[in-house]
């Protein structure tokens, strides 16, 4: 898959960052194809280093944050690491109220995010 | 200058359309801010009533294009009210497994009811489980 519709894909010191297109995940199609983008854009050897950066997101559904958890474990059965960053403090609240942020390593900004895998 | 009614009531029985979902929502955020809440719990009523009518549609009517879902809601500066009803057999919320427990965490469903149950004040189920109401008083 070249082209993504829901994400856009970079690499910045060796490590991969992904960046949500849409302000809001909530759309139950928009959301599968988000999932299958996301795994797409992970995996595989030269993805063992992941940040997904949240600036562009105002809202992050519960459907959402399920094929981040799939991404998660991918990641991490590739022997890789996934940070997340940018993510505003309503946002960062869906995670912290549903315990996730125990699951998701979450950095203030994309920069600090990318130190840390280093 | 004209004063807002006491309240903005809406009643809609929408179709499995998330477009029409869209549009509703933003009626109701529109509403809330004429109200004056304040941005952070229009999130969190916005995130309430979505996660509570895609609950409705997939799970609740199984998204069948013959099945719709009834929602009626209430803004005024002094509290928001809304009941969504579907037309699927229901479901007990108590016998949902708790998503936020260690053994549970990384499970992919049941996060949408902990989310409601965060960002209401009070939420409540009819007997049959197809009908739930949500409630917050404005802070």
């Amino acid at each position: 898959m070249d082209q993504y519709e829901c994400i856009e894909t970079d690499k910045v010191e060796d490590v991969s960052v992904v960046k949500f297109v849409d302000e809001r995940m909530m759309d139950a199609a928009r959301i599968e194809q988000l999932g299958t983008e996301l795994m797409d854009a992970i995996s595989g050897e030269d993805h063992d280093r992941v940040v997904i950066n949240f600036e562009n997101v105002s809202f992050f559904s519960s459907a959402a944050v399920s094929k981040l958890l799939v991404a998660e474990k991918r990641i991490r059965s590739q022997g890789g690491q996934l940070r997340l960053s940018n993510l505003r403090p309503e946002v960062r609240d869906v995670f912290s109220l549903t315990k996730l942020d125990s699951v998701f390593r979450i950095e203030e900004e994309q920069d600090t995010a990318i130190k840390t895998l280093q | 200058m004209t004063t807002p009614p006491r309240n903005w009531t809406l009643k809609r029985r929408i179709p499995s359309d998330p477009d029409i979902c869209a549009k509703l929502m933003q009626s109701l955020v529109e509403a809330l801010e004429e109200y004056g809440w304040a941005e952070r719990e229009v999130f969190g009523i916005r995130m309430a009533m979505e996660e509570t009518i895609v609950n409705a549609i997939r799970h609740g009517n199984q998204c069948s294009p013959d099945k719709s879902v009834d929602v009626e809601i209430s803004v005024s500066d002094q509290d928001f009210n809304a009941t969504i009803t579907d037309q699927g057999n229901g479901f007990d919320p108590d016998a949902v497994p708790d998503p936020t427990h260690d053994d549970n965490l990384e499970n992919c469903s049941g996060r949408g009811l902990v989310l409601i149950q965060n960002y209401a004040d009070e939420v409540t189920y009819n007997k049959a489980g197809n009908s739930v109401t949500l409630k917050k008083v404005k802070p």
